[in-house]
């Protein structure tokens, strides 16, 4: 069992949060951004740990051979961190009803944006936490409702203040390890999107292992047996950052598996798939892939 | 298959599926499945193993009115017949 974390952190943290957000919401944009790059460059120079493994798992992913350039990309890849934070946090300033497509460039195949405009059509949505993901979710519930599977975080102060934050437009989210499942069936039955995010590291009793850039890596078996199971259809999408708060949305062609009574093998089948979905995204741009984590823990 | 058939097959891929100990003799057929205990995922394990022994597919709708294990097995019966 986890040990309970220290209030005096869990504190510490809320308040931690609450400045930047005071601070984020007081700047413009260029300059939320400008204070994000410096923060991010700070966290890349102070943080160790999570500084050696995103380059690890860099040169692992075989992105490149060459640890100077591995470095190099680590270092954008914090800095992207940093700016979806500070455009997530300004989003609510900038994007409207009305607005939103000027600064988000659609890019969805004709199969997905039919399944999205037929309303009573449930669609699984898998990403990555590439591009950024949670202005993406976002946006995208312009076009059709959509519930985010997300985890909790270990700071429950901060928790509440980023989730009641994040939801906006028709956008919502749900617990992972949620025990009620009509919620995530429901999501579907009543024709919404149910975005998971397939690239976390699974306990080893909730995930399998599949390949991620050739080598395995525990993932969770959600997505996968959600679709074997009610038959809504598949969708790999995620999103590109082009600049100052500019994005392109792309969402794949739906994938449609058949159970062929192998769990195993059917679960392994469509996450490997979505993994190399995911893994030429990530190649045509490595920068906007957040790298810091233990992908590959086993 | 009737009901009674249904359930009790019902009662063994459930045996089967399941990675926790349940008191499977004394399981009522009017247990609620939340109460079961199971998280998401280890319904969702479940509803594969059903489909593979029942040879039938879900809809999203058909889950959201299944509440008891009864409800299940009439559904499945109703399938099967």
């Amino acid at each position: 069992m986890r040990k309970p974390r220290p209030i005096v952190k869990n504190i510490l943290e809320y308040i931690g949060a609450r400045c930047a957000m005071a601070v984020v919401d007081s700047l413009s944009l260029p300059a939320a951004e400008r204070v994000a790059r410096g923060v991010a460059d700070a966290w890349f120079a102070l943080g160790r740990s999570r500084r050696r493994i995103a380059i690890r798992n860099i040169l692992r992913a075989g992105i490149t051979a060459d640890p100077r350039r591995a470095a190099a990309i680590a270092r954008a890849s914090f800095r992207h961190f940093g700016y979806i934070l500070a455009e997530s946090l300004k989003s609510g300033e900038v994007f409207t009803e009305t607005n939103w497509r000027d600064r988000m460039e659609l890019q969805i195949h004709p199969d997905t944006m039919a399944l999205f405009e037929t309303p009573d059509r449930g669609v699984i949505l898998v990403s990555g936490h590439f591009g950024n993901w949670e202005l993406a979710a976002q946006l995208l519930s312009h076009v059709k409702p959509l519930v985010g599977v997300t985890r909790r975080m270990n700071n429950p102060l901060a928790d509440r203040l980023v989730q009641k934050r994040k939801p906006r437009n028709r956008f919502s989210l749900t617990p992972k390890h949620d025990t009620d499942i009509r919620r995530l069936i429901g999501t579907l039955k009543d024709g919404h999107i149910l975005a998971l995010m397939i690239d976390q590291h699974a306990p080893r009793e909730r995930g399998i292992p599949a390949e991620f850039f050739g080598h395995p890596a525990s993932t969770h078996r959600s997505a996968a047996l959600l679709h074997l199971v009610t038959g809504a259809p598949l969708c790999f999408a995620y999103s590109v950052r082009l600049g100052l708060m500019r994005y392109r949305l792309v969402a794949e062609a739906p994938l449609t598996f058949t159970s062929t009574g192998d769990k195993e093998a059917d679960t392994r089948c469509i996450l490997e798939t979505l993994n190399r979905r995911l893994e030429a995204a990530i190649r045509a741009n490595p920068e906007q892939y957040l790298w810091a984590h233990r992908r590959w823990k086993l | 298959m009737d009901t009674t058939a249904v359930l009790e097959r019902l009662r063994e891929v459930m045996r089967r599926s399941a990675q926790k100990t349940l008191d499977w003799e004394h399981l009522d057929a009017d247990t609620p499945i939340d109460a079961l205990g199971f998280d998401s995922l280890a319904i969702l394990d479940l509803l594969y193993d059903i489909q593979q022994a029942f040879g039938v597919s879900f809809e999203p709708e058909d889950l959201m009115k299944v509440q008891t294990v009864r409800d299940l097995a009439e559904f499945l019966g109703r399938r099967t017949a």
